[in-house]
């Protein structure tokens, strides 16, 4: 029913301000443009209070912008959200403890009229062997993924995530992000907010970092990477010049020497990061929630 | 594996996407999601001690086998209204205090993605706090029927109707300091405030002199008056008599004071986001 190139998202200068506890006017949101294309994976980057949060609540409704208008395909995020055709996980939407998963699932199912949807959305989320657990009772990374089997449940054509894992191990994150990539690969738009810089890095095809309520870039993520990180090039050495001490240091000179007349100066030794020890030394046991 | 048949039948149908597909507004299913709080707030247990399991105890401690008459029954009669009251105060209480502090701590913000509309959701937190209040009423006047508690056919209908329904007021007392104190521990304070307010209120024991002076403008005073008028028509347990429009005036102001207080701590809530 939506022309192809009504855009998912089409917000013009969105601007919010909020009063701060001592009543002086705090500028959260400023002059923000943007506009997202159906099937985009969008990255929102920036430091706390950057205004990311202000712009994902005016994308789905629950904020009025001061000034500016927001658009979410061809209609106001209201409508949008009524229709079904944006969800979002949110950082601060809670969950009730003394609810089961299946019933929070079922619950919120019911209020958008897809209670047809609840087993799908529990197996996405890997959630069918939980069913019957208390929310009370589930790890942050549990309660994250029944928030994202919240999200599922209208079948939207945007998902919007705020910090979508926070208090997921690193497993559970890798995890969450797979099915996100699976989900994207079915053509629906993702937009998420996060401060893991390496979760934008490896997910996004775009990138747009706030500061300050402004945004500051907004490119392709490869460019964003160009622009200001640089690039880093690595090489496995040979396995016999690398004992627990590190590296022989005659071989490493000798690299050195090579790689001089190339231009190539402050080689640099790096250990794996923790990140990469943690999931090589974790890797045997199995995802959360796997066919069991 | 049929897990995995599941899988791959999700997988299939979403595929049917992107944005070409026609949308149909779905309608919210308010029964279903009324269903479901419903049998949380049963399941509660601690939460229901308080609203059956304590006041069906004080009937049989205060109400038992007093068969003295009053009005048109007897204390036994008397106590049961006043038990059943003081339990069905405590559930709307309770259930709308729950739903003003689930709304703050952000379930709200969960159903706020929702199609459901705000005022679907007040009736259907209604629908519920009322149906969480008849279960301490048909409770306590069973057992009052079956343990001697004697009065008019009128008087059981009557009282049991007048305690039923003005117990919604206390929804309103309920959402109001809720929203007031904000905070996960809200909706205890406020159903903690129903006891001392029973105390004044004449509900528990029978009050006389100054204390019963004050009690008369206090809130549970006027509604479990009138819930007992069919009974005593009036006559207080320790002498004298209130006219009807005591009982009335006082439900009435407090249910304007509630009211406003509510609706201030509402703005003032939608102020904050």
């Amino acid at each position: 029913m939506t022309p192809a190139d009504v855009p998912a998202i089409r917000a013009t200068g969105l601007r919010k301000a909020f009063r701060s506890t001592d009543g002086s006017p705090v500028v959260a949101v400023d002059d923000v443009d943007l506009t997202v294309h159906p099937g985009e994976i969008v990255a929102f980057l920036g430091p706390n209070g950057a205004g990311k949060t202000t712009t994902v609540d005016m994308l789905l409704g629950l904020t009025t912008p001061d000034a500016g208008t927001i658009e979410v395909y061809g209609t106001s995020p209201a409508q949008a959200v009524g229709q079904g055709r944006v969800s979002a996980v949110m950082q601060t939407g809670g969950l009730l403890n003394d609810f089961t998963v299946g019933e929070t699932v079922r619950a919120i199912a019911a209020l958008h009229g897809r209670s047809d949807r609840v087993e799908v959305v529990l197996d996405r989320a890997r959630l069918t062997d939980l069913a019957g657990r208390r929310v009370e009772a589930c790890s942050g990374g549990e309660q994250q993924r029944l928030k994202f089997a919240l999200a599922l449940l209208p079948d939207p054509d945007l998902v919007v995530l705020d910090e979508p894992t926070t208090g997921m191990d690193v497993g559970a994150r890798q995890e969450f992000w797979r099915a996100m990539r699976e989900d994207a690969a079915l053509g629906r738009t993702i937009v998420f907010a996060t401060h893991y810089l390496a979760e934008a890095d490896e997910f996004a095809e775009r990138t747009v970092l706030m500061n300050h309520g402004r945004i500051v870039h907004d490119a392709a993520t490869t460019d964003v990477r160009a622009a200001y990180g640089g690039r880093t090039l690595t090489f496995r050495p040979p396995a016999e010049v690398v004992d627990a001490d590190g590296i022989d240091a005659d071989w490493l000179a000798r690299v050195r020497g090579a790689l001089e007349p190339l231009g190539v100066s402050d080689v640099d030794v790096s250990a794996a990061s923790l990140e990469a020890a943690f999931l090589a030394l974790t890797a045997d046991t199995e995802p959360i929630g796997a066919a069991r | 594996m049929t897990a995995t048949a599941g899988t791959t039948a999700g997988t299939t149908a979403t595929t049917a996407r992107p944005s070409t597909r026609a949308r149909t507004s779905p309608r919210p299913d308010m029964p279903a999601y009324a269903r479901l709080d419903l049998r949380r707030q049963l399941r509660d247990r601690i939460g229901m001690f308080f609203v059956v399991g304590l006041p069906t105890f004080m009937y049989l401690v205060f109400g038992i086998g007093s068969d003295d008459p009053v009005g048109t029954g007897n204390v036994a009669m008397y106590v049961m209204i006043s038990m059943a009251a003081y339990g069905a105060v405590t559930a709307t209480t309770s259930v709308a205090g729950s739903a003003a502090t689930e709304q703050v701590m952000g379930w709200g913000r969960q159903l706020g993605l929702t199609p459901m509309r705000p005022v679907a959701f007040v009736a259907t937190k209604a629908a519920v706090a009322m149906s969480v209040a008849a279960v301490p009423v048909v409770a306590i006047f069973a057992i009052g029927a079956a343990t001697g508690a004697r009065g008019d056919w009128s008087d059981w209908v009557l009282s049991g109707a007048l305690v039923w329904l003005g117990s919604a007021l206390f929804a309103v007392y309920g959402l109001a300091v809720c929203l007031v104190l904000r905070g996960s521990n809200a909706a205890g304070i406020a159903s903690g405030m129903i006891v001392v307010l029973a105390f004044l209120g004449n509900v528990f024991t029978p009050m006389s002199g100054f204390m019963l002076d004050l009690g008369r403008f206090t809130p549970l005073y006027g509604y479990v008056a009138l819930a007992r008028f069919p009974l005593t028509d009036g006559w207080l347990p320790v002498g004298g008599r209130d006219p009807l429009w005591l009982p009335i005036a006082n439900v009435l102001a407090w249910t304007v004071i509630f009211g406003l207080v509510a609706l201030w701590g509402v703005r003032r809530s939608r102020a904050r986001t």
